[in-house]
């Protein structure tokens, strides 16, 4: 075993868990704002709105997010037509191109999550909202978002945890986060258990963290969905 | 409980001496092929190029039954160290960090290692001219560890693969690219998207800079001292009957 190796590197490795963060919590924030919309759209009484944000949900749920990375960082650099646009300076960084498609990837998937929420919840709810008059706009951010979102805890816990799972295929475009380091840290010292072990304790350390919060909103605002047996 | 850890621990030890030559009869001998000439997929899945040629003619010299198998570069040292390949055939450079887990037979090419960049980049190859370009390599190779140790200044870009550098300076994300002269003449230079590129700065060896090592060889498990003894009298013979000087005229052509 060559320890030695990790605890020489072991700033190698902070340095790629600050990224593996930053990965995660920009797109997961963006996503977050992005599916509490998309998700009221999916649910639409306009068919073009509504069909629209299905297929887009179709599109980044059926297709591995690899490809979509491959797509979006080699895939479109191949065009002339994007690398002479205005845009190319941003779609040249890997960083922007993999939260551009992480957020795209989550998005689908929390949008989904919420829009089922959402269809679930109690009409009464919702006509009771009516009935006091209030404004689309007040009853989409006062009754709608709250018990859509208390709703989907569990589900949304879960998605926010393989997205931090899958900043991993970052390192596919040259992304040194954990994984990329692990990997950097293989091909160097031509040894694979220590820095992949290393690996899976911060994203265990990472997840723990993330799951604790989840519970702590779970008590602090689902609680009163809890059943009680 | 503790005996069952033992006699699970023993098993466990012992698939693991055993190594995959014992249990099939057969070599097992991993490259990465995206490196062509060298070692590359053809459209029909199957694996060619200069070192697959090779391989199969020093294991048909030394009568040794050799399976010659695709591997991701990022495995192939360790999968070697813990036996799950038998050998490594894949434009190896020898240096002293590789020589500490592997054994390599005698060396059977020299490589000049160049870089690539655009035709009227007119870039200044130096320490200082190369300061805030941007450098594609593939991780772990000597030619990553040459360029940062000698362009501190430049930015390092670091692939799994021998291939993706190329896409990175077609859509300019990259400023150069070193690699194996042959590899960039062959899978870049002579293809269309090649055709604004050339070679720059000085054709470096083994003798320039340490990193390159001293040249490229088979590597084996440093256990397997009888396979190293077969390979090197089969790598021996293909010099002798010219079949090496064949190879080195179809691939390398006049060097």
């Amino acid at each position: 075993m060559s320890w030695d190796v990790i605890a020489d590197n072991l700033g190698f490795f902070a340095q790629g868990a600050r990224l593996t963060l930053l990965l995660t919590v920009v797109s997961l924030v963006i996503a977050f704002f992005l599916s509490m919309a998309l998700a009221l759209g999916r649910n639409s009484h306009h068919p073009v709105l509504r069909n629209a944000i299905a297929a887009y949900t179709l599109v980044f749920r059926g297709t591995p997010l690899l490809v979509q990375l491959f797509l979006i960082y080699y895939g479109l650099a191949q065009f002339g037509l994007v690398r002479h646009s205005v845009l190319w300076p941003w779609l040249s960084s890997p960083l922007v191109c993999t939260l551009i498609t992480f957020v795209l990837n989550t998005s689908a998937y929390t949008t989904e999550i919420f829009a089922g929420s959402l269809r679930h919840l109690p009409p009464g709810e919702i006509e009771a909202a009516r009935a006091y008059g209030l404004s689309p706009f007040t009853r989409a951010r006062k009754i709608l978002l709250p018990a859509m979102l208390t709703r989907s805890l569990t589900l949304y816990g879960n998605e926010t945890v393989m997205m931090l799972h899958a900043t991993s295929l970052a390192s596919t475009v040259t992304l040194l986060e954990v994984t990329g380091v692990a990997r950097n840290i293989t091909l160097n010292f031509y040894i694979m258990f220590e820095p992949y072990v290393t690996a899976a304790a911060i994203y265990l350390v990472m997840t723990f963290v993330l799951v604790m919060l989840f519970q702590f909103a779970q008590a602090r605002w689902a609680g009163y969905l809890q059943a009680r047996l | 409980m503790a005996r069952l850890h033992t006699i699970l621990l023993g098993s466990l030890l012992a698939v693991g001496s055993f190594s995959a030559a014992q249990a099939a009869g057969q070599v097992k001998i991993a490259t990465d092929a995206t490196f062509p000439p060298f070692e590359s997929v053809d459209s029909s899945g199957k694996l060619v190029g200069y070192d697959v040629e090779l391989m199969n003619a020093v294991c048909k010299a030394a009568e040794l039954n050799c399976n010659v198998i695709a591997a991701a570069w990022e495995g192939m040292i360790p999968g070697l160290t813990s036996g799950k390949y038998d050998a490594l055939i894949s434009q190896l450079t020898v240096t002293p960090a590789r020589r500490k887990v592997m054994a390599f037979s005698d060396i059977y090419e020299t490589p000049v290692f160049r870089f690539v960049a655009k035709k009227d980049a007119k870039l200044d190859i130096s320490p200082d001219g190369l300061a805030g370009k941007v450098i594609a390599v593939q991780t772990g190779t000597p030619m990553d560890a040459y360029v940062t140790k000698t362009y501190p200044k430049a930015t390092i870009k670091r692939y799994d693969g021998g291939s993706a550098p190329y896409l990175e300076l077609s859509a300019g994300r990259a400023d150069l690219h070193m690699s194996y002269e042959a590899q960039i003449t062959h899978s870049f230079l002579n293809k269309e998207d090649g055709k604004d590129f050339e070679l720059v700065g000085p054709r470096l060896t083994g003798k320039d800079a340490p990193e390159f090592g001293e040249g490229v060889a088979i590597a084996v498990n440093k256990r397997s001292t009888d396979l190293l003894a077969k390979i090197n009298a089969g790598l021996a013979k293909i010099k002798a009957d010219g079949q090496l000087d064949a190879l080195n005229a179809k691939y390398l052509g006049e060097q």
